[in-house]
């Protein structure tokens, strides 16, 4: 049915959405239920933290991805426990008023940064400007007064698309620049999009323990970029059993079976996709019958590709030769065959030149 | 007619160590290639409990070890063994081993047929040994590192040495063909070296002895 009254937006999030939201979140955590009331205590009676949301180079896909959450409730309740002193995308002020607002926030109260979207550093970072700023300027005057960065999607974690080779903006994400962000602790909510309960669990988990949740190497929260897809998979059976999908469309497609040779990268991503899932329909890239393309990893537009290999092809600069490892690797070998085979002949037609004394040394 | 004597060259420890890291390498190519690309579909061979990859893993993993182990013995010899296996015999850091890497690029450029006369490996067999083990070194740190994702151990080291699973994997691909490349060139030199020079060089991995001419 049309969404007449336009309930989507509606700021209310009824109790039964709100507990829902906060046992979703609290199952994402790994507590048990016995934590779940005190996630709602903190969630509900807490002083809702500050945030600022800053946009950077991006595509909106992450707020998109928690707006638009087609279970409205999780939407709500993250507006609803959070206050959001500057988001571009729904923010009702504009303008020098906007600013306004940001600059109040920073100067005057605690709060949370949220950054979205990867940082440029060549030619100054000019590639990136909001009210005449460049982003890195921006974070260098927001970043230090935060008391903790989120940086959200891939692009913030480890410079997404734009950092691509051979980036040529200079694209980062927010911890590679630790001369601007100034010892504000960093977490990673990579993806492409992540899933909005990521995000949820992660302030959650904050206001509940008033700390940041457990961190892997590369700041990521463990409880969700804890295990890696391949061990999660609802088709690692078939993985082990040997029944791989050989094309798109095969038979072996149409059964489910692994998508290990067709490229997926679930044994090389860190993510709780099969676990937590998205759309509150129970999808996942994988249930659909397409490989994960490791888009949690740093540089996956790099190392993932393609898509649909197993590996990353080869590039050798001088020759401008790109191909699979594989069939570099023989050629070499065949190289190396061929200058044996050469060295081997030398010296037989040496011999058959000077005779057999060169035997008596 | 020349006459040999009999000297004695390599330990039992070093054959074992040698016959070990042969063995665990073929099986670890074997079952490496597999795991990349398998090449078995038991859904057209018509196999129902064939966990054929779940073998191939277990084969690669075990030999894994194996070959590690072996490594951990040629780094023990390094340091420990008789003279012949000591690092300092095949360095080109003394003046004995210099001159020997400067007759040996001559010789094995068929510019000069003076051989040198050492019991141990030459500077360029021993170099190209040395460069292997580091190739080892590297294919069992990124090795353990894929196999232990999430112990923090392997994971803090894996992450500021090799960076994501993806690019280790890469990396593990790539270093496993230089050891193709060695078999090759290690088989060549061998039956180059056996064929101009009757010192017995092949059997001395299995017996230990190698014959010098009697002076």
């Amino acid at each position: 049915m049309a969404d007449t009254v336009n309930k989507t937006l509606d700021p209310q999030v009824d109790r039964r959405g709100f507990l829902k939201g906060c046992t979703m979140a609290a199952a994402a955590l790994g507590l048990s239920d016995a934590m779940i009331p005190k996630l709602v205590e903190a969630a509900a009676t807490a002083e809702r933290p500050r945030v600022v949301w800053l946009h950077f180079q991006e595509c909106t896909g992450c707020t998109e991805t928690l707006l638009r959450a087609s279970h409205p409730d999780l939407a709500r309740l993250i507006l609803d426990i959070i206050s959001l002193e500057y988001h571009e995308t729904v923010m009702a002020a504009a303008g020098h008023q906007a600013e306004h607002n940001l600059m109040e926030t920073v100067e005057k109260h605690p709060f949370i940064l949220v950054v979205e979207g990867a940082i440029p550093r060549k030619d100054g970072g000019i590639y990136c400007k909001i009210a005449g700023k460049t982003a890195m300027d921006i974070l260098a005057e927001v970043a230090p007064k935060a008391s903790a960065i989120i940086s959200i999607g891939t692009c913030a974690s480890f410079g997404g698309v734009q950092a691509a080779s051979p980036n040529p903006t200079g694209a980062a994400g927010v911890q590679d620049y630790p001369e601007l962000v100034g010892g504000t602790p960093i977490i990673n909510i990579p993806g492409c999009p992540p899933n909005p309960i990521a995000f949820l669990g992660t302030i959650l988990h904050y206001l509940t323990f008033k700390r940041l949740p457990a961190l892997d190497s590369m700041n990521r929260p463990l409880f969700a970029y804890g295990r890696k897809i391949h061990d999660h998979c609802e088709r690692r059976a078939h993985f082990n059993e040997g029944r791989f999908v050989e094309q798109y469309g095969d038979e072996a497609h149409k059964l489910g079976y692994c998508l290990f040779k067709v490229g997926c990268k679930g044994p090389e991503t860190f993510a709780n996709c099969p676990a937590v899932r998205f759309n509150d329909v129970g999808v996942w890239p994988v249930s659909v019958g397409h490989g994960c393309t490791g888009c949690t990893e740093p540089n996956f537009w790099d190392t993932m590709t393609p898509f649909y290999e197993r590996l990353p092809n080869v590039t050798i600069p001088v020759a401008g030769i790109v191909a699979g490892a594989d069939s570099v690797g023989k050629k070499v070998l065949g190289v190396t065959a061929a200058a044996v085979g050469i060295h081997a002949a030398v010296g037989i037609g040496k011999r058959l030149v000077k005779g057999k004394s060169s035997d008596q040394e | 007619m020349a006459t040999y004597e009999k000297h004695h060259c390599w330990s039992l420890l070093l054959r074992l160590f040698h016959w070990m890291f042969v063995l665990s390498i073929i099986s670890l190519v074997t079952t490496g290639f597999y795991i990349n690309n398998p090449w078995t579909n038991t859904m057209i061979e018509g196999g129902t409990t064939s966990l054929a990859m779940t073998y191939m893993r277990y084969i690669h993993f075990i030999a894994a070890y194996t070959f590690a182990s072996a490594v951990a013995i040629r780094l023990f010899l390094y340091i420990f063994g008789n003279k012949q296996e000591r690092i300092l015999d095949i360095l080109p850091v003394t003046g004995r081993n210099i001159k020997n890497l400067y007759r040996i690029l001559l010789h094995y450029s068929y510019i000069s047929d003076s051989h040198d006369d050492r019991l141990g490996h030459n500077i360029l067999a021993g170099g190209s040994y040395l460069i292997t083990y580091f190739a080892a070194l590297f294919m069992i740190l990124s090795g353990f590192y894929m196999l232990y994702p999430e112990v923090s151990f392997w994971q803090v080291w894996g992450v500021k040495l090799l960076g994501s699973q993806q690019w280790a994997r890469f990396l593990h691909h790539c270093v496993m063909w230089w050891f193709l490349f060695f078999v090759v060139i290690h088989f060549y030199f061998l039956i180059w070296n056996d064929a101009k020079h009757p010192e017995g060089l092949i059997s001395s991995m299995f017996t230990g002895v190698k014959f010098k001419q009697k002076a």
